[in-house]
């Protein structure tokens, strides 16, 4: 773990210092321990984490003699200070290490061998390089009951714990969910929740990579491995827009670990990781799993050889015209060379992506936009709609990171929720954000570094809304602009200019496609559903799926190809804020299934057009070139840490939603990431799954004549909905429904329309509670 | 105890506490006087009163040897043992109330009736009273001799239980 501050040696006016006897130099302000560090002397620490704030000083490991000082300093809480003298390697500072070592190791229980940690531990490393190599103790050891769950996926060791605070800190200051304290005092502290509750946090697993020894271990992980038997891939989290750097530990060809990055990417998430973004990889060895080829034939499924389906694929799609549909968490390859099939193996082909087609959003996207990095040095921070703990959670710790460092946070929308703390936020009525957006517009003009965070979905939906923000953000050149996107590589798919979704529709219901081909897309589980399932009711032609998990169109679709997940398969993705980013393959997946990017080239193969690319880089290369989005951009280019795209991605062929019609009551709906649809594939973070429940104000339930409990449906001019519990709760807002997307079923997606236009629902309740 | 009862304890005194997190120690000792010490809806209602979260509230209640997590006596008594009253005999005081009692006499306790908790004090500001003992929240008295402290606990037990558990 980089656990330094990284320090920029090449910024003006440095302070010079005497380290070990050389003249360097540091820019003003940077702690000791970091500085040292970036000029090649390593000084030990344990508690000092400068992500997650100010230096406490807790576990005196950073003790360094600075000349004209009394007695050893800390160097972690001591800034540079011109012609400071520092010798870290004096007598006095040796004999400073092996104390505290000594004392930190005397109620340690040493068992190293038996500790997931062990090979990778701090206090392991730091006790072989700066340790005494033996104790003066004979006393007994301090002993308790171990290992504790501290939740259903995190182990606590009391035993090993060295109380650094760091995550109690994390839990306090960063994630700010206020489980996590020290209890007793002097040799009786420990670190525990209230009365022992398990540890209820969106992000609660980064107190696993913070931990510096073996006291805090991931369940899921615990006697998994070891350090020296696995590979480690730096890769991407493809579960939301966000795009988190992750690193996948791998050991016979399974992920066993999903980890923060050693090297976070500063511009994006810092290294800390949601729950599901952590532990949702068990999902690719999940029921749902896709192992082999579905052949649907009028006697029954079958399974066929991957040779064999792809064989089938092209049988079924010779001669025909497609229509190719690309899910949002495709990746830039697979979608590009599903466009590309148009143009050659599959001459004629309608190609589009799934998604909020955003016609409306074109001027806030064409604003100068910031990476999530940015809002640290924002004086103000806007939430304009959405509700980014739920739908992009790790931009809610870069919120709370703003917050304190000082900017002020504002907002406004529809739903309430857990940032709204946070600072002032208008609530607005459904499909009103407009109002909102007016009130904030003097805030905006008025900060000298504003960064507006807007929500696709919601702003999608809202046109004079979204040209509202847009003219409010343009009024103020300092202010910079932040997707809080709604698809995993939805900013990817409109860089390759793909259309939206409707395109396919309109042609399967006009009949110029007779056959379909979707890649990772689920439209039977999408907003826009029930337009979706009377289309291909009467669709004669075969339905062909890539897919790496079971879903509502894998059950329709006549031929099923099982596809990688995104912890298997090489890709590209695009992040919200149209960051190009780099998936890495940790595992190998299943014996039957291949990488999406492959099962379509090999179609275009049998399909007789030989395309010029062979390889995923080579691909991406091919897909992107003369798209002006990813002018520049290779996949050296994108790296580890990737790079933002050239130029916004905007979409094509898209118009503006129309208001809500009908009549009832205006539903909003929240995609969950934690508890949401990667949940349920998950054994790990089965006890967080969401239930589908319609959320209202005890008056709202009873001007609908429905009580907690109550079983109901939603009706819409887009559908109907499926059936969603009622729940009744204090501090909603009166006349609007809430209910989540990505449910079991995918109850709510039944009543929306595609475009995330807003809708009014009727509530009919089915089963009394 | 409820958190309304703890609001309106702390608003009189809310001006006095520039850091709002000091309100935390006046209402952790209000919500205490209740049942003598504090139960996990005590903490849940203190923190509802403060805004803080129950683990934080928890961390400070577990910090201090005043605050209990756990039932105590109707009556505690704190025996100071450190160097001054320790040299006025504080020794035989303090192995005469847990004798008494029937506690440990490494730790204290509480007697079996539930009356009396006995427990180790450091000091307590009345060295020139010792041996000294503090009876709850009580002012603290002195000198005692092992007779008089067992004297002190027998009036105690059949003292009633005062209606606020100040301790």
């Amino acid at each position: 773990m980089a656990e330094y501050a990284p320090v920029d040696l090449t910024v003006e006016n440095q302070v010079e210092f005497e380290l070990d006897g050389r003249r360097v130099a540091a820019p003003a302000g940077t702690m000791l321990a970091d500085a040292c560090y970036a000029h090649g002397v390593e000084i030990p620490i344990f508690c000092y984490e400068p992500r997650i704030g100010p230096p406490i000083g807790a576990c005196r490991m950073c003790l360094v003699e600075v000349e004209g000082m009394r007695g050893l300093q800390t160097a972690c809480s001591t800034p540079v200070a011109p012609d400071m003298v520092v010798r870290t390697t004096t007598d006095a500072v040796k004999e400073a290490q092996d104390g505290v070592l000594e004392v930190l190791l005397a109620n340690h229980p040493l068992d190293c061998p038996v500790c997931d940690k062990g090979g990778e531990c701090p206090l392991q490393d730091r006790t072989f390089k700066f340790g005494p190599g033996t104790s003066r103790y004979v006393e007994p050891k301090r002993h308790q009951p171990k290992p504790l769950n501290l939740s259903h996926r995190i182990a606590l060791d009391r035993e090993r714990c060295i109380s650094c605070f760091r995550c109690v800190r994390f839990s306090q200051e960063v994630a700010q969910d206020g489980e996590l304290t020290m209890q007793e005092r002097g040799a009786r502290s420990e670190i525990t929740t209230f009365s022992g509750d398990p540890y209820r946090g969106r992000f609660s697993g980064n107190i696993i990579d913070v931990c510096p020894v073996g006291a805090l271990t991931s369940i899921p992980y615990r006697f998994v491995s070891r350090p020296w038997d696995v590979q480690n891939t730096p890769s991407v989290c493809g579960l939301c827009p966000v795009g988190c750097n992750t690193e996948l530990t791998v050991r016979e060809g399974r992920t066993k670990r999903v980890t923060g990055r050693p090297e976070p990417n500063p511009a994006v998430e810092e290294g800390w990781l949601c729950d599901t973004g952590r532990w949702a990889y068990d999902a690719s060895w999940s029921q749902a799993r896709i192992t082999a080829a579905v052949v649907r034939e009028a006697t029954g499924d079958r399974t066929a050889t991957l040779e064999d389906a792809v064989d089938g694929a092209a049988a079924l799609l010779r001669g025909r015209t497609a229509g190719i549909l690309v899910g949002t968490a495709a990746t830039v390859e697979e979608a590009g060379i599903a466009a590309d099939l148009a143009g050659g193996a599959l001459p004629g082909a309608v190609v589009a992506r799934m998604g909020i087609p955003g016609g409306a959003l074109a001027p806030l996207r064409a604003l100068p936009g910031a990476q999530l990095g940015d809002v640290d040095d924002a004086d103000l921070v806007v939430v304009a709609g959405g509700d980014p703990s739920a739908q992009q959670p790790v931009a809610e710790l870069r919120l709370r990171k703003a917050r304190r460092f000082g900017a002020t946070v504002t907002g406004c929308g529809p739903r309430p929720h857990a940032l709204e703390a946070l600072g002032t936020f208008i609530r607005t009525a459904p499909g009103d954000l407009a109002a909102g957006v007016a009130s904030l517009a003097e805030a905006i003009a008025a900060a000298t570094r504003p960064v507006v965070m807007w929500d696709e979905a919601d702003l999608a939906g809202e046109p004079a809304a979204a040209e509202a923000l847009a003219a409010a953000i343009a009024a103020n050149p300092a202010a910079r602009q932040l997707e809080l996107g709604a698809e995993v590589n939805g900013s990817g798919l409109r860089a390759l200019g793909l259309p939206d979704a409707g395109a396919v529709l309109d042609a399967v219901r006009a009949g110029t496609v007779d056959a379909l081909l979707l890649v990772h897309a689920d439209p039977l589980d999408a907003p826009g559903r029930a337009a979706w399932d009377a289309a291909l009711e009467g669709f004669a032609g075969p339905v062909i799926a890539i897919a790496s998990h079971a879903d509502a169109t894998t059950e329709r679709a006549d031929l099923v190809l099982p596809a990688l997940t995104m912890w298997e398969q090489e890709g590209t993705l695009v992040s919200m804020n149209g960051r190009v980013q780099r998936l890495r393959p940790g595992a190998r997946g299943p014996e039957g299934a291949a990488a999406g990017w492959e099962l379509l080239v090999a179609l275009a193969h049998r399909l007789g057009v030989v395309p010029g690319y062979r390889t995923a880089a080579a691909a991406f290369r091919a897909v992107t070139a003369g798209r002006p989005a990813f002018a520049g951009i290779t996949p050296e280019a994108a790296g580890v840490l990737g790079v933002p795209l050239a130029a916004p991605a905007q979409v094509a062929g898209a118009s503006a939603p129309p208001p809500a019609s009908g009549e009832g009551v205006p539903l909003v709906a929240t995609r969950t990431v934690y508890g949401g649809a990667a949940a349920r594939r998950s054994a790990a973070l089965a006890d967080t799954a969401a239930p589908a429940e319609l959320r209202m104000a005890p008056d709202t339930a009873a001007a609908h004549w429905v009580n907690d409990g109550d079983r109901v449906v939603l009706r819409s001019s887009s559908g109907e909905s499926g059936r969603l519990t009622v729940r009744v709760g204090d501090g909603l807002p009166e006349g609007v429904v809430f209910a989540p997307l990505g449910a079991p079923g995918s109850p709510t997606e039944g009543v929306l329309p595609a475009d995330m236009a807003p809708v009014l629902v009727r509530v009919a309740r089915v089963e009394a509670g | 105890m409820d958190a309304d009862r703890i609001r309106a304890h702390l608003d009189p005194i809310r001006h006095e506490f520039a850091d709002p997190r000091s309100l935390v120690m006046p209402a952790l000792k209000f919500a205490q006087t209740e049942k003598g010490h504090l139960t996990r809806e005590d903490m849940a209602a203190v923190a509802e009163a403060t805004g803080y979260s129950p683990s934080f509230i928890e961390s400070v209640a577990s910090f201090y040897d005043r605050l209990y997590t756990r039932p105590v006596g109707n009556r505690v008594v704190s025996v100071c043992v450190t160097l001054s009253c320790m040299l006025r005999g504080a020794d035989e005081v303090w192995d005469a109330l847990c004798e008494h009692e029937g506690v440990d006499h490494h730790h204290g306790g509480t007697s079996a009736d539930g009356r009396i908790t006995i427990q180790e004090a450091q000091c307590l500001g009345y060295c020139d009273k010792g041996a000294c003992i503090q009876v709850d929240a009580e002012e603290t008295k002195g000198p005692y001799t092992p007779e008089e402290a067992v004297k002190l606990v027998e009036e105690l037990r059949e003292a009633p239980t005062p209606a606020e558990l100040w301790r």
